[in-house]
């Protein structure tokens, strides 16, 4: 199983969203308000060597666990439709999970997603 | 790469942020969380028995780097975000197998 942990920008969240639903591969999708800021330091405006205070800027983190063969078509699909082209589109992680289990009934694994 | 993830109190979040920036690391994601550690978020000793959660106002950053900044990292964040009360907070390593960055589908080390 993997994690992918999306940070998107906050007007990209329901095409996103619907977009996972229609994929019905996600079982579910946690969806976090964050601040962030990458090598602009928060500015939209390209660096031109000046340096500038760390702005953090308003994200959405959405957090997601699959079954590691359906990542590489989860990550497309976010990643496609989280594109604007301009700086401040985000990032996604890939991390590994060592176990998952669903509180309501105890499954582990793979039956958890 | 690996991800620290680090519970701070919120007033470190700029000395934090300005000894990260001096390391040249400035990728970060901030979030407003709750918590509390082994002190129950008491931060006065209460009588033994007595049990009063606390979820006291925290900051999390999740910064993603190179394997090789990690130590660096942590002892800067550890000297920034210190005041030796209780509630200091705590930071994870956590291994990260992939990224991409979302504009220009760059992955792994030149995503970051």
């Amino acid at each position: 199983m993997k994690w992918l942990l999306c940070i998107i920008r906050p007007e990209r969240l329901d095409v996103v969203r619907d977009a996972l639903n229609k994929l019905n591969v996600v079982g579910g999708v946690t969806v976090t308000p964050v601040k962030g800021c990458g090598h602009q330091r928060g500015s939209s405006t390209p660096y031109r060597g000046v340096q500038s205070r760390l702005r953090f800027v308003e994200k959405i983190r959405i957090d997601i666990v699959v079954p590691q063969e359906d990542v590489s078509r989860v990550m497309t699909l976010i990643s496609q439709l989280a594109y604007t082209g301009n700086l401040g589109d985000g990032k996604i992680f890939t991390i590994d999970v060592k176990e998952a289990m669903r509180i309501r009934t105890g499954e582990l694994g793979a039956a958890a997603l | 790469m690996k991800m620290i993830s680090c519970i701070i109190r919120p007033d470190k979040l700029e000395a934090v942020a300005s000894a990260l920036d001096t390391l040249k690391i400035i990728g970060m994601t901030l979030t407003d969380v709750r918590g509390f550690g082994r002190q129950k978020g008491q931060t006065e000793r209460t009588p033994e028995g007595e049990s009063n959660l606390r979820f006291l106002s925290k900051v999390k950053l999740d910064i993603v780097m190179q394997d090789g900044d990690v130590d660096k990292v942590l002892a800067a964040i550890g000297e920034a975000a210190r005041t030796g009360a209780v509630g200091d907070g705590k930071a994870f390593v956590i291994d990260v197998e992939g990224a991409m960055r979302i504009r220009t589908g760059e992955k792994g080390a030149n995503a970051l």
